[in-house]
């Protein structure tokens, strides 16, 4: 049984993205790439530090022809801040595919949906291959569709946090409505989580902090790998219902010896 | 010259183009992108785009995130 993903024109071979911050060093980060199958990595982009000549580029330590680049507009307050960063990032000539990523509150870092919509508008009118990330609300993800979205990423739970699915009615919802790829972004904390995500029926899920500060990175980026595989096996095969009382497995036929 | 670089006043002699400027700050060669007065160049732009006192230039790269 074939069953790919496509966005953006591009298959892909796996179900997983994987963000590239917050590992403990650079190798441990490229093993932990490597087990965890993913092909598309996301990245932000910073001002270079001009104090330090020392190269923290994160693209000197994974760059490859194999992978897709998924470069986030993180540090955006604004749709116009976030199409600024999405240009500078497609003139590095690596990708023309962009999360739209636009926080206004430190706290949360929950997406503000209106600039998010402004900013998807305009760049898939740049040509831009569009990945919005926005609250779990099946509403703001249809809008973000009808905008041109290329796949749309509602969020589990606030970034960094770990909570898991906090809303699985509404990403349900949001599944069923969606004639584009539905990603989970942020909020994942364990295998759990993600198998959860992927019953639900989404397409794939985007996560960093869970692997990245992991005690194991490594082992738990392949950890991550399998629960999307079994999640998505699951989902593809169709759970049993929920039952109030028990049925026996070999029926209830009375059971005597004479 | 005084340019703005990245938020910062800077002197930085010696420079007629952002290649200059890139290769000043030792990042000839290195993946990052350039906006000059709110106007993104790609590499090949660098070598026939003039600059000019105070000027607005961010130098940017890629960094980890998710």
């Amino acid at each position: 049984m074939r069953d790919s993903l496509q966005i953006g024109g591009i298959e892909l071979s796996s179900r997983f993205f994987i963000g590239t911050g917050l590992f403990p060093n650079p190798y441990v980060q490229q093993e932990a790439i490597k087990a965890s199958g993913a092909q598309v990595l996301t990245f932000a982009i910073r001002r270079i530090n001009l104090e330090s000549t020392e190269d923290d580029s994160i693209l000197q330590h994974v760059q490859n022809e194999y992978f897709v680049y998924l470069p986030n507009t993180s540090g955006a307050r604004t749709a116009d801040e976030a199409i600024r960063i999405a240009r500078l990032a497609r003139a590095s000539g690596l990708s023309d595919w962009v999360k739209v990523e636009i926080s206004a509150n430190e706290r949360t870092l929950l997406p503000d949906p209106i600039e998010t919509l402004k900013a998807t508008e305009i760049l898939v009118k740049e040509g831009f291959t569009v990945l919005p990330y926005i609250t779990d609300d099946p509403i703001m993800c249809k809008r973000l569709e009808e905008a041109g979205a290329a796949a749309v990423m509602p969020g589990a739970a606030p970034i960094g946090t770990g909570l898991g699915i906090l809303n699985p009615y509404h990403l349900g919802l949001i599944v069923e409505d969606a004639k584009v790829p539905i990603i989970v972004d942020a909020g994942l904390g364990s295998v759990s989580d993600v198998a959860q995500a992927m019953e639900l029926g989404v397409s794939g899920v985007l996560m960093n902090t869970p692997v990245a500060k992991a005690k194991d990175p490594v082992t738990m980026a392949k950890a991550m790998k399998l629960a999307i595989e079994a999640g998505r096996l699951s989902y593809l095969s169709g759970r049993i219902e929920k039952k109030k009382y028990a049925s026996a497995s070999s029926g209830y036929e009375a059971f005597k010896l004479n | 010259m005084k340019l703005i670089i990245n938020g910062a006043e800077r002197e930085v002699d010696g420079v007629q183009t952002i290649a200059d400027v890139v290769a000043h700050f030792g990042l000839a060669g290195k993946p990052l992108v350039v906006e000059a007065d709110g106007a993104v160049l790609t590499a090949e732009q660098w070598e026939t785009a003039d600059v000019h006192a105070n000027m607005q230039i961010e130098l940017v790269h890629f960094v980890g995130g998710g």
